[in-house]
Parts: C-alpha cells; sequence; structure tokens
C-alpha cells in the first residue's frame, strides 16, 4: 500500500480525474473531501462490510426457516 | 445438467439458466455460478442456489413484492458492466436474512441483485443512495402482501407452473419476453 503524508489542504490525485482532499483535522477524525466522476462509486467501507454480513447471514437460512416464516405469515 | 444441492436435492439444471456472477458476491467471492430455485412454497421467496457449493443458498425475493415505490437507479457504468441499456431486460431481486425470529427478517435494499435476463450475467450492485438499508425490515409489507394476494401469481415476475409446483422445488428460467411484461404489469397495479 502506498502511504502518504498530507497536511490540511492539501489534497492527493488519483488518475487525471480524481482528488482528495484534507478538509478538517478534529482530534482522531480526519475530513476528506472527494471529487470524481459521477460514475464512480464511493463508500464508507463499513457498507461493504455490512453487506457481506448480510450476505454470509442470508446464506445461513434453511427451509425449515422458511417453515416458520410461511407459517407465520398464512397466521390471519 | 444435474446438480446437486443441500437444500432441494438433485436438480436438473439447463445451461441458459445458469447466471454468473463475474466478480462473485461479498461474502462468496469464489463462487460465480448460480441459478434460482422456486422452492414452490407460498412465500413468494426464491433461492439463489450456488453451483459451485451445493450448501450455498441465498433467500432473495423481488422488491416489488414488498416495497413497490423502490427503484433502482443505476449508472450508466453499472449498466455497461452488465451489458444492460436499462433495467427492462433485467431481473431485481434483494437478499433476505431471515433470523430464528422470522418478524425480523430484512432485506438488503442497498445492494440488490441485478442480473441481464438475456446473458445472464449479474451482479450484486451497491447502491449509492445513503438511505438504502443493508437491513430493511419488510416481515409486515411482506404479510400484507400475502394475505391481499394469498395465490395471485400473475404479480409474480417468474413463477412456477401449478404442475411443477406440485413435483417440488423447480429452477426459475430465463423468460426475457415474458419477464419484461410482467413487471410492466407489476408496475401498473402497484401504482
Amino acid at each position: 500500500m502506498l502511504v502518504l503524508t498530507r497536511k490540511l489542504g492539501e489534497s492527493i490525485a488519483i488518475d487525471d480525474h480524481i482528488k482528495i482532499v484534507v478538509v478538517q483535522i478534529k482530534g482522531k477524525q480526519v475530513r476528506l473531501g472527494i471529487k470524481a466522476p459521477p460514475e464512480t462509486k464511493i463508500h464508507r467501507e463499513e457498507v461493504y462490510k455490512a453487506i457481506q454480513d448480510q450476505n454470509t447471514e442470508a446464506a445461513q437460512a434453511d427451509l425449515s426457516s422458511i417453515t416458520n416464516l410461511a407459517n407465520e405469515l398464512n397466521k390471519k | 445438467m444435474k446438480i446437486k444441492t443441500t437444500r432441494f436435492g438433485e436438480l436438473e439444471v439447463d445451461k441458459k439458466d445458469i447466471i454468473e456472477f463475474t466478480e462473485g458476491l461479498l461474502g462468496f467471492e469464489n463462487l460465480k455460478k448460480f441459478f434460482i430455485v422456486d422452492p414452490g412454497d407460498q412465500t413468494l421467496i426464491l433461492w439463489l442456489q450456488s453451483i459451485d457449493d451445493a450448501a450455498t443458498a441465498l433467500p432473495i425475493i423481488e422488491p416489488k413484492i414488498f416495497q413497490p415505490n423502490y427503484m433502482v437507479k443505476l449508472l450508466p457504468v453499472e449498466l455497461n458492466s452488465l451489458s444492460l441499456e436499462n433495467l427492462q431486460n433485467a431481473s431485481v431481486y434483494t437478499v433476505l436474512t431471515i433470523p430464528q425470529n422470522v418478524t425480523e427478517m430484512s432485506a438488503n435494499l442497498k445492494a440488490p441483485i441485478i442480473i441481464n435476463n438475456k446473458t445472464k450475467n449479474a451482479r450484486q450492485i451497491v447502491l449509492q443512495d445513503s438511505k438504502l438499508e443493508v437491513r430493511f425490515k419488510m416481515y409486515m409489507d411482506l404479510k400484507k402482501y400475502i394475505v391481499n394476494y394469498a395465490s395471485d401469481d400473475s404479480k409474480r415476475t417468474n413463477i412456477a407452473t401449478p404442475a411443477a409446483r406440485e413435483q417440488g422445488p423447480t429452477v426459475v428460467h430465463a423468460n426475457t419476453a415474458q419477464a419484461t411484461n410482467a413487471n410492466k404489469n407489476a408496475d401498473t397495479e402497484a401504482n
């Protein structure tokens, strides 16, 4: 991994069209500004982790969970 | 070809019904090939069954069933990655988690599964809209739908015929033209 040191207000350019600016530094938090073309997907890493966890948990369902669900759904 | 599955036994799967996730799914990066099973129950839930691993299958559902206003907006680059011009020829599903307490079930609206019905290429796409939930609780919405339309199969895009249902789990086929029409109908009725 490439590691760069930046000061407040300084930025990093990725390719020709992506720019990441250090907007604010407050204690342990860093605020970043990101300029990128509209087709660039930008997410917090946690989003991917949450989706990964959701998928893994989804795959644990078996047919008995569905039977339970079907019974519950059909209760008036 | 015959595919062994842990949940549904051995199923005959036509090559054209095999869905390919070239990038895999988050958490299952190594599994690329899947097909969709309709277990023929009354829950409207289908299963995304792995071909490579008999034990891996994820319950999925069409989001229109419980969330009529759910709109998937893809970026041009995402449509391109699936060789799609728009979502007319695509199927959209959300992944479900079904915990012990089934009323806590949830659907992943943040990252739907999009399948190109023609090429059968698929991706789980993380949508940019930050309001969409990864675990959207939808038990009550599903229940409402099922109580209202208990056996109205015309609302579903991909359905097993009643005859097929009696035989147990069936593979959901690629049915581009009909799927599109069914989607359109569902849209009109939902509005």
